[in-house]
Formats: structure tokens, sequence, C-alpha cells
């Protein structure tokens, strides 16, 4: 391949200050940051972390992540429950961005991040500039599943009227929030230019 | 050229690691990488007076955002206003004190805290100073900002509005408004810092 990446040339970028330096040196010369040509062991913990996401995601749905008192009975709902409620109560918009911000994004960048990390490992017929581009759109989407945990914290926070109307927290919405914050943690820790590296091994 | 000197104005694309020398990029321009389409770097114009301005701007309404009532929910001719600082307080009370810290951290601390590093950071460029702090500034800043949720809670609040507003009356205060703005601010401010850029100019004025 005739492509110039720092790499090729002993270079290695800092992950933090985007200073090109010598891959040689351990710390880069202008932030102190560890300086490596590559993430780190990044496969393996994006793996790591999938897999804990994956164990979070059952907790998260099968608990109810809202619970609302009204005239002493309470009502328990999931985020399925939720959707299906809202559908009930005829607010298709709402029940939209709640499917997608709690179903589809978390669901949908779980699957995306598991495929491109088995591209690594058995090589895709898809370019690595598609999958680059999907792990950008990965990454970009991931923080806005956390709509539903503020959705919630909103509503504890504003309804409550004296015992007549009371909603709170359910344990679902701790679960939830930390699937989030793993999966965001998995694709920061993803490293795309692997796609590359790897292309260009297939080219020699 | 010998294959280890390089100049300050190189740069490899964090998605293909692609190298590129970037001194031709002049203000008012962006780059975005040949190979993968990646936004390399945008240079603005007069972008450290927005960074300052936007900032500040953004710090102000948060102030405003923190002291006057978010909303308010009225059912069975009863009324409860919150702030949002009372919001934090209500969900701990209700026994999530774990969820009560990150709703805290994702909405109010970090971006709070990103907001006045990044003013900060932005006064220390416009001025030209020489000083010490101004590297551990950025490295904070730019390790903080992708968690903070400043849009994503703006959405959550909407849809929060949506999906209460058949149960009772409710109603949005001036912390609604200030939020919002600052919102606005936040990602006008953060969108005016750009890495490359910023990096290389603290590097010129290293003391």
């Amino acid at each position: 391949m005739s492509r110039v990446t720092a790499a090729s040339k002993g270079l290695a970028s800092c992950h933090l200050c985007q200073k090109v330096a010598s891959v040689e040196l351990d710390k880069c010369p202008r932030c102190g940051t560890a300086l490596h040509s590559r993430k780190s062991n990044s496969l393996n913990r994006t793996l790591a972390l999938l897999c804990t996401a994956t164990i979070l995601y059952i907790p998260a749905n099968i608990w109810p992540i809202m619970i609302t008192d009204q005239f002493g009975s309470s009502i328990e709902s999931t985020i399925l429950g939720g959707v299906v409620l809202l559908i009930q109560m005829d607010s298709i918009p709402v029940a939209v961005i709640i499917f997608i911000a709690s179903v589809m994004v978390p669901v949908g960048k779980l699957l995306s991040l598991f495929y491109l990390c088995w591209t690594l490992k058995s090589g895709s017929s898809v370019s690595p500039r598609q999958r680059t581009i999907a792990y950008r759109i990965t990454e970009l989407i991931g923080k806005w599943s956390m709509i539903d945990v503020f959705v919630v914290s909103i509503l504890v926070a504003l309804v409550h009227i004296g015992k007549i109307l009371v909603i709170r927290p359910g344990i679902a919405s701790i679960t939830f929030a930390a699937l989030v914050i793993v999966t965001m943690i998995a694709s920061k820790g993803f490293d795309p230019r692997l796609f590359w590296d790897k292309e260009a091994e297939n080219h020699e | 050229m010998s294959m280890h000197t390089h100049s300050d104005d190189q740069m490899a694309c964090p998605s293909c690691d692609h190298l590129y020398d970037m001194s031709g990029l002049e203000q008012g321009q962006q780059a975005r990488c040949g190979t993968c389409n990646h936004l390399l770097a945008t240079y603005r114009e007069h972008a450290y007076a927005h960074v300052v301005a936007f900032s500040i701007s953004a710090l102000i309404f948060f102030v405003l955002a923190c002291c006057f009532p978010f909303m308010s929910f009225k059912s069975s001719g009863m009324e409860s206003v919150m702030t949002l600082p009372q919001a934090i307080t209500q969900i701990k009370g209700e026994g999530m004190w774990d969820l009560a810290i990150l709703v805290a951290c994702f909405i109010l601390i970090i971006p709070a805290l990103v907001m006045a590093l990044t003013a900060a950071l932005g006064i220390s460029l416009l001025a030209g100073w020489r000083n010490h702090w101004a590297k551990d500034v950025a490295k904070l800043i730019f390790h903080l900002q992708v968690w903070s949720m400043v849009e994503v809670f703006f959405i959550g609040v909407l849809v929060s509005l949506f999906k209460i507003a058949d149960m009772a009356t409710v109603g949005v205060g001036i912390a609604f408004w200030s939020y919002a703005a600052f919102a606005i601010f936040f990602t006008l401010a953060l969108s005016n810092l750009d890495t490359f850029q910023t990096w290389k100019n603290l590097e010129e004025l290293e003391p």
C-alpha cells in the first residue's frame, strides 16, 4: 500500500492532544499522556466491556425503571412496558423517541460493536472506510440512550403530590445508566485504525 | 529528511492514521481526511475570542438555571415546583443516591466544570499568557467533555413534558429557558475550541 500512515513512519499520534511523535517515546512530549501507536489491547478490552453491557441489559429490561404510586396502589413499569403504555395513551411521537433511545440505540450499538470486533478477527468484505464510518456513528449516538434515565429523573423530581401521586425511580434506572456508561467506555476503547492495518496486511 | 524529524504541523487521522501536513490550513477553513472523511480540524476566525464569550455566557445562564424554578406541576389543586438542585436531592430522597450522583455529574457538575475550565483556557490563549496550568486545564477539558450530557438531558426534559402533559398542568420556569441557553452556548464554546489548534498554540506558548 502506498498510503503514508504515522505508523509506517515510526510515528505515533497522542490519543489526547494529537501530537505526532516518535513511537519509541513512552510519553507524549507535549501533554505527558502515555503514547501508543494503537490503543493498547483495544479489541479484548472492547469485547470484555461489550459482554458486561450485554449482561447489564437483562436486569435493565426485566426490572422496573419507574414506579408510580397513585391512590395507594403502585404500578411498576419496565422500559418496554413504558413504551407500550405510551402507545396505548396515543402519545406516538414520545413512544417513538423512547423506543429509539432506550431500545434501538443500545441494542444497535452492542450489535454494531460486536460485528466490528468480529470483522477484525475474521476479515470482512466491507471496506475499512465504511466500517470506520459505522464506528463513528456508533460512537456519536452512544450517550443519547441516557434520555430515558433523565426522563425518569425529571418525573421523580417533579411528580409528588402529597401521598396521592408519587413517582419513584426503579432499580433498572441505575442498571440502564450503567449499561450506557459501559458501552460508551467500550466504544471509546475501540481503535478503528485496526481496520486499515488489517487491510494493509492483506494487500502485502 | 530523516525519518524521525517532524514538524509541529503534522497530524495523523485519529480514525485511519493517514499522515497529513496541516501547515496549509488557514483561518476559516476546515480539514477532512481524504481517506476516511474524518473531520481533522476546524480553524474558526477569532476562535478564542468566541470561546471566551460563549463560555462566560454559558456560565451566567448556568447560574440562572440552578437558582430559579425549572418546572412546575399542578394536579388536584396542589402544586409542586422544582429547581435543578432540588431535583437531585429529590432523587436522593427516594433512596437512589447513586442515580442522584450520576445525574448531578452528567447534567450539572461536569458541564459547569468544563465551561469554567474552557473560559480559563480561552482567556489564557487569547491573552497569550505563558503559564504552567493551561496544559493541565486543556487535558481536563478534553477528558471530561465526553461525559457532559447537556443536550441529551434537554431532550429528556422535552420528552417528560409531553409524557405528563395529560396528567396535570405542567409549567416551565426561568431556569428551563436558562438551561436551554446554557446548552446552546456550551455547544458553541466547545465547537470553537479545536483540539489540534489549541494544543499547537499551547506548545508555542510554553514557558
